[in-house]
């Protein structure tokens, strides 16, 4: 991948069009900032000039206390000037840097949400949220004080040397100025060499971080093979090297403070030399002379400034290709061009010669799959691990899309249905039972977003999760995972069936959903569905018998074929797959109810 | 049980700054070196101000405005004078480059060598303590305390120390300076001083408060990525895209909202540290312009007290910056001190025996066993198994076969009665010599990363190339290995993945064969295996059980069946054992067991 964004780096920050966009939408902010900007920078150069002056008076004794007073109150209001004015473009610039950055961040989510499936297979996480924190920072360093340096380097930069050369002495600027040019240079030289060290050190960081990961989660392994003191001694060699790059790196890091102090004191000793020679040859005053060396320190800043400037662009460059890579990611799974024309979606459910393959890989998952329910059955699927099961229900939800003409609901093409509607109509519990780390309350209340607390109370109670969610402290206001409780896979299980019943869907889907629920629970659960759900349609996937034996219909997936279907009784009878399943499962029971 | 842990880290407080300190000690000659250097720093950046000054002062005050008719000779020896400032001046620039580099260097190294000690103590100390430790502080927190925290502490060695002394002695040197130019016009200029320093700390302080609230912010927005970008589909599901959106949109905004506050904060400091340089400009201009005309000063003098003002502002600043750092570093040491002073659970008496082998004879008597208390996994069970016997283990989840395996090796301590191999009490046999001469090999087999070779001889550099290849031959792993792109040199990623369940199974047999155990533990895997390499693994397991004591966690009928022994577990205790045909014909448990788990296989 990385090669990939390298190849197109040619492309330059301020090319692009999705920057262009947001510069124009921001231009007031940016000219104001830049108008304040190059007014602070302006004052700024004041101040040397009118002490300069000032020191020539005094030394001249020549001089009343009137005019010390009246170079006080300008000095006094320059710098109310420049308070005023430093407030202005960092709230301009910075300010607006921030809310570019906002806005990007809110895109590249926005955009996310459209992402099917698949993409998410493709790209952990991680990776996305480097892209949208790390990357986008370096997109927002551009925008900021990227932008910033910019102006400064050009306006200050400027300013100052347009005084130097006309005020005081071209000559003598020259001499300043051609060592501070080795600053820029440097930053610039340095600022790379330090960014790859960087980048080493971290490498040997995360190195470190994963050797220490790994030899703690096989620690068994190297207690039961003795293997303590080897894998301190493989550790020492890690710390090492963690050792030696940084040190790497700081041997760059701590030159480049002392480097830029040794050019600019250079510079300064030039002008001494130089300036004091003309001083004395009378070509500049002594006035003239102490100003000319407060300039000089005042260009120290603008070159280290252009260094930066050129790092800064470079990696914001970088880092964009890599954000606009999330935003021009295409969509995958959309309302299709001929869409049917309607606002309702009942339940029944057709599939004809469905055969499906994950993108990107040779594996046929379904085979020519074909079943049909009508609107308010329930059907049962059952099936080894790996025979398909969950892939048929997402398929229907069209987290991936199937092919045309192979499943319909209502009649419709599955692809013709808008996907907000099939979805609004679709509830589903999903195998992993992902819940937010939110309230339990919004966790139920996630599709609904109305906030009545009954309608929440009923889903609970009708998925038997009710009376857990009463006995902790906070009750429906209890936060689940990490910063809160941590729920049993049980206790998961239900809470995500009630965030699908309150949605009273035309389809309610469970998938392996009550596998975590002891049976006198799961019992419960089944009757409530069977009086709450009248004349809607259920598709139950289980391993267990019990989960699924009063379907209307009842499926045997085995390696992605349908190998059996009926009823519960009409495939005991058949002694197959399903009877041999049922078989196991009774003497399972009683061996639980032994003792 | 986690937050238990980790609350253990009491209240340090001076202890870890002397705990801290001690780590440097071994160094402190260098620690006086770096100062004795940063000292000379100081005064010669203190000293080129006064160059300066002297510059105007001696040569160029004639000069102030161009009317006076100096003559050339003057005007030559002034020239020279001058140029010869110019020099000392750059030979200053040039001591001051190379002092402080080397000096930065000499830190920086002293306290990258600190930071190494303490880490080398830290996973030393870890990955001695008891396997429980493992199971009940998540992993990551961990590797963060190694790695993270002592990071964190690189800052007090290599900055902290030296530079608080350092911006010490610059106040104090610009103070005595310019108190031995002009002790009234010094004490006037010092006005300002209260002020930069109140203002500076203030600064600090709100600056550090916003800073942690954005650290706050950015880890909410990242936990909000992480957690939707992996719950997608279900907000895809449930059609919630607006609504999350709008939430994110939220907290994307409290984000902007802090960097504001921080953005208006850092906008006041600057301005305002100009104007106190401008207001202690002005007091100089408007006192010392008055001493002037009275002729008490010079002009130089102006000018070298204009330089020191602006040089007042940095010590003070970097005074506020190490206090912090030290603050944050306490933090980081009280979190790894707190692992430091974790006992390991399970002691080694001094006089245990080492035994170079075991014949291969256990007991357990009246052993009960507990990971919680009151909560008994293992309720009085008592057995034998002697030397060469097979013995298979048999019975649902939970019922406490695998406790039997890891109370062999001695993870855990048991709470009433006696394990005992070879008639020796395990808690008498040093820890190294048991399980050395235990093989055990896991249900989940963990694979390092590195190479095939690496992960069959561990980190023994004494195990042969040839003993590797004629260990996996034996244990028929090396059909398989034999065909990978590089044969025992075939890179292995993390955790092994791109091998399969029963690859892994062979790799873990020929790791435990080359190390030659006298008796073997194993905890048979339950994943799919397909039918070619389940043919050699149970050959495999057939040539590596035979003659040796082996305790079995079997879920195969054919190991089952070939056992010497079989015992059925059910909750904790012991229900039948005997062999195969004597316990099907007894119809119990182990009856029932096998027509469920077997029956389907004949």
């Amino acid at each position: 991948m990385n090669n990939k964004i390298k190849s197109k780096k040619t492309t330059g920050f301020m090319k692009s069009n999705y920057i262009r966009a947001f510069l124009k939408k921001y231009k007031f902010n940016y000219l104001l900032g830049v108008i304040s900007l190059i007014v602070v920078d302006i004052a700024q150069t004041r101040v040397p000039i009118i002490v300069g002056s000032v020191i020539d008076q005094i030394e001249s004794k020549n001089f009343h206390m009137t005019l010390i007073s009246s170079v006080i109150i300008k000095l006094v209001s320059i710098s109310i000037a420049i308070y005023i004015g430093r407030i202005a473009w960092r709230f301009f610039i910075f300010g607006t840097g921030r809310s570019i950055e906002k806005d990007i961040r809110n895109d590249m989510f926005l955009h996310l949400e459209k992402m099917s499936s698949r993409y998410f297979q493709d790209n952990t996480p991680g990776e996305i949220m480097a892209y949208m924190t790390n990357d986008l920072e370096a997109v927002r360093m551009v925008l900021g004080p990227g932008i910033l340096f910019l102006i400064d380097v050009l306006a200050m930069g400027t300013i100052t040397l347009y005084s130097m050369i006309v005020q005081i002495d071209p000559l003598l600027t020259l001499a300043g100025v051609v060592p501070l040019l080795l600053i820029a240079v440097s930053v610039r030289i340095m600022g790379r060499e330090n960014r790859k060290r960087f980048r080493n050190k971290q490498e040997a960081f995360a190195e470190l971080s994963k050797f220490v990961q790994e030899q703690l989660t096989g620690i068994k392994v190297i207690k039961s093979f003795v293997q303590e003191e080897k894998t301190i001694d493989a550790f020492e060699r890690n710390v090492k090297r963690t050792y030696e790059k940084n040190m790497h790196l700081i041997k760059i890091q701590s030159l480049m403070h002392p480097f830029m102090q040794f050019i600019s004191g250079l510079a300064l000793a030039v002008a001494i030399g130089y300036g004091g020679y003309i001083t004395i040859k009378q070509r500049i005053t002594l006035g003239d002379f102490t100003a000319f060396i407060q300039y000089l320190s005042m260009l120290v800043w603008p070159m280290v400034a252009t260094g930066m400037t050129i790092n800064i662009f470079a990696s914001g460059a970088a880092s964009l290709e890599r954000v606009e890579s999330i935003l021009n990611e295409p969509v995958e799974i959309k309302d299709s061009e001929n869409l049917s024309n309607i606002d309702t979606l009942l339940g029944s459910i057709e599939v004809k010669n469905l055969n499906y393959k994950y993108p990107n890989t040779e594996n046929q998952v379904l085979k020519n799959i074909n079943f049909k329910i009508e609107k308010g059955q329930t059907l049962g699927i059952i099936g080894r691990t790996g025979s398909g099961k969950t892939t048929l229900v997402t398929l229907l939800l069209r987290l991936f899309d199937v092919d045309k003409n192979t499943v319909f609901i209502n009649g419709e093409d599955l692809l013709n249905i808008p996907l907000k509607l099939l979805r609004e109509n679709i509830g589903y519990v999903p195998q992993d039972n992902f819940l937010f780390s939110d309230t339990i309350k919004n966790n139920i209340d996630f599709g609904v977003r109305k906030g009545e607390m009954d309608k929440i109370i009923e889903a609970a109670k009708d998925s038997v999760v009710h009376e857990n969610i009463i006995d902790f402290k906070d009750g429906y206001e209890t936060v689940v995972g990490e910063r809160g409780v941590v729920l049993s896979g049980g206790q998961k299980q239900r809470i995500s069936i009630a965030r699908a019943l309150i949605k009273n869907p035309e389809i309610l889907i469970l998938d392996d959903s009550v596998s975590a629920v002891d049976t006198d629970t799961e019992e419960k659960i089944l009757k409530h569905l069977n009086e709450k759900r009248k004349g809607k349609t259920n598709i139950i996937i289980a391993h267990r018998i019990s989960t699924i034996q009063n379907s209307d219909k009842i499926i045997v997936l085995d390696d992605g074929k349908i190998v059996e279907s009926g009823t519960h009784k009409e495939l005991v009878h058949k002694k197959g797959l399903y009877h041999s399943i049922y078989e196991k499962q009774l003497l399972e029971k009683m061996l639980e109810e032994q003792k | 049980m986690i937050k238990k842990n980790f609350k253990n880290n009491k209240k340090y407080g001076n202890t870890s700054y002397i705990r801290l300190l001690n780590y440097a000690k071994p160094h402190t000659m260098k620690f006086i070196f770096a100062i004795l250097i940063i000292l000379f720093i100081v005064v010669i950046e203190l000293y080129q101000p006064v160059l300066i000054g002297d510059v105007v002062d001696k040569f160029l005050v004639h000069y102030g405005i161009a009317e006076s008719n100096i003559d050339t000779n003057l005007n030559n020896s002034n020239i020279i004078g001058v140029v010869k400032i110019a020099l000392v001046y750059f030979a200053s620039v040039v001591a001051i480059f190379l002092l402080s580099y080397a000096q930065a260097i000499i830190l920086s190294r002293t306290g990258q060598k600190i930071i190494y000690n303490i880490r080398m103590e830290l996973f030393n100390h870890l990955i001695k303590l008891p396997i429980n430790f493992f199971t009940n502080n998540p992993i990551g927190k961990l590797v963060t305390r190694v790695t993270n925290d002592t990071e964190a502490l690189n800052e007090m060695y290599t900055s902290v120390i030296v530079n608080i002394l350092k911006s010490i002695f610059v106040l104090l040197g610009i103070v005595i300076t310019m108190i031995t130019y002009n002790f009234k016009l010094s004490l006037l200029t010092f006005t300002v001083i209260p002020f930069i320093v109140i203002f500076t700390f203030t600064f600090e302080k709100i600056s550090k408060k916003i800073h942690r609230q954005i650290r706050n912010k950015i880890s909410s927005i990242n936990a909000f990525i992480s957690e939707h970008v992996s719950g997608m589909r279900i907000v895809q599901v449930f059609a919630v895209e607006k609504e999350i959106f709008d939430k994110f949109d939220n907290e994307n905004e409290n984000l902007r909202k802090e960097h504001m506050k921080q953005l208006f904060t850092f906008s006041i400091y600057n301005p305002t540290n100009f104007v106190l340089n401008i207001t202690a400009v002005s007091i100089l201009i408007w006192f010392g312009s008055k001493m002037v005309l009275e002729g008490t000063i010079t002009v130089g003098t102006i000018v070298i007290f204009q330089r020191y003002i602006s040089k007042f502002f940095e010590p003070i600043q970097e005074l506020a910056e190490q206090l912090n750092i030290v603050q944050s570093a306490m933090a980081a040491s009280e979190r790894i001190f707190g692992i430091l002073d974790e006992e390991p659970e399970i002691k080694e008496d001094s006089n245990s025996i080492e035994l170079k082998s075991f014949k291969g004879k256990i007991e357990f008597k009246n052993v009960w066993f507990s990971y919680k208390e009151n909560e008994w996994i293992l309720k009085d069970v008592s057995f034998k198994v002697n030397p060469g016997e097979n013995v298979a283990f048999v019975g649902a989840t939970g019922a406490g076969k695998t406790t039997i395996q890891n109370l062999i090796c001695r993870y855990y301590d048991i709470q009433k009665g006696e394990i005992l191999i070879d008639d020796i009490n395990i808690k008498d046999i040093s820890l190294t010599s048991l399980r050395k001469n235990i093989g055990q090999m896991l249900q989940d087999v963990f694979l390092f990363s590195g190479n095939v070779k690496s992960n069959i001889r561990l980190l023994n550099e004494n195990i042969t190339d040839e003993e590797i290849i004629e260990s996996s031959k034996y244990v028929n792993a090396d059909n398989f290995i034999s065909k990978l792109s590089e044969v025992y040199d075939t890179h292995v990623i993390e955790n092994g993945a791109a091998f399969s369940a029963g690859q892994r199974q062979l790799i873990s047999f020929a790791r435990t064969l080359v190390f030659k155990p006298d008796i073997l533990i194993l905890d048979e895997a339950t994943a799919n295996i397909d039918t070619e390499t389940e043919v050699l693994i149970q050959d495999a397991l057939k040539k590596l059980m035979k003659g040796r004591t082996t305790l079995i966690v079997a879920h195969r009928l054919s190991t089952v069946q070939n056992s010497d022994k079989i015992i059925v577990m059910h909750k904790g205790e012991i229900r039948e054992e005997g062999n195969h045909q004597e316990l099907l014909s007894q119809k119990g448990i182990y009856y029932k067991l096998y027509k469920l788990q077997y029956e389907q296989a004949l």
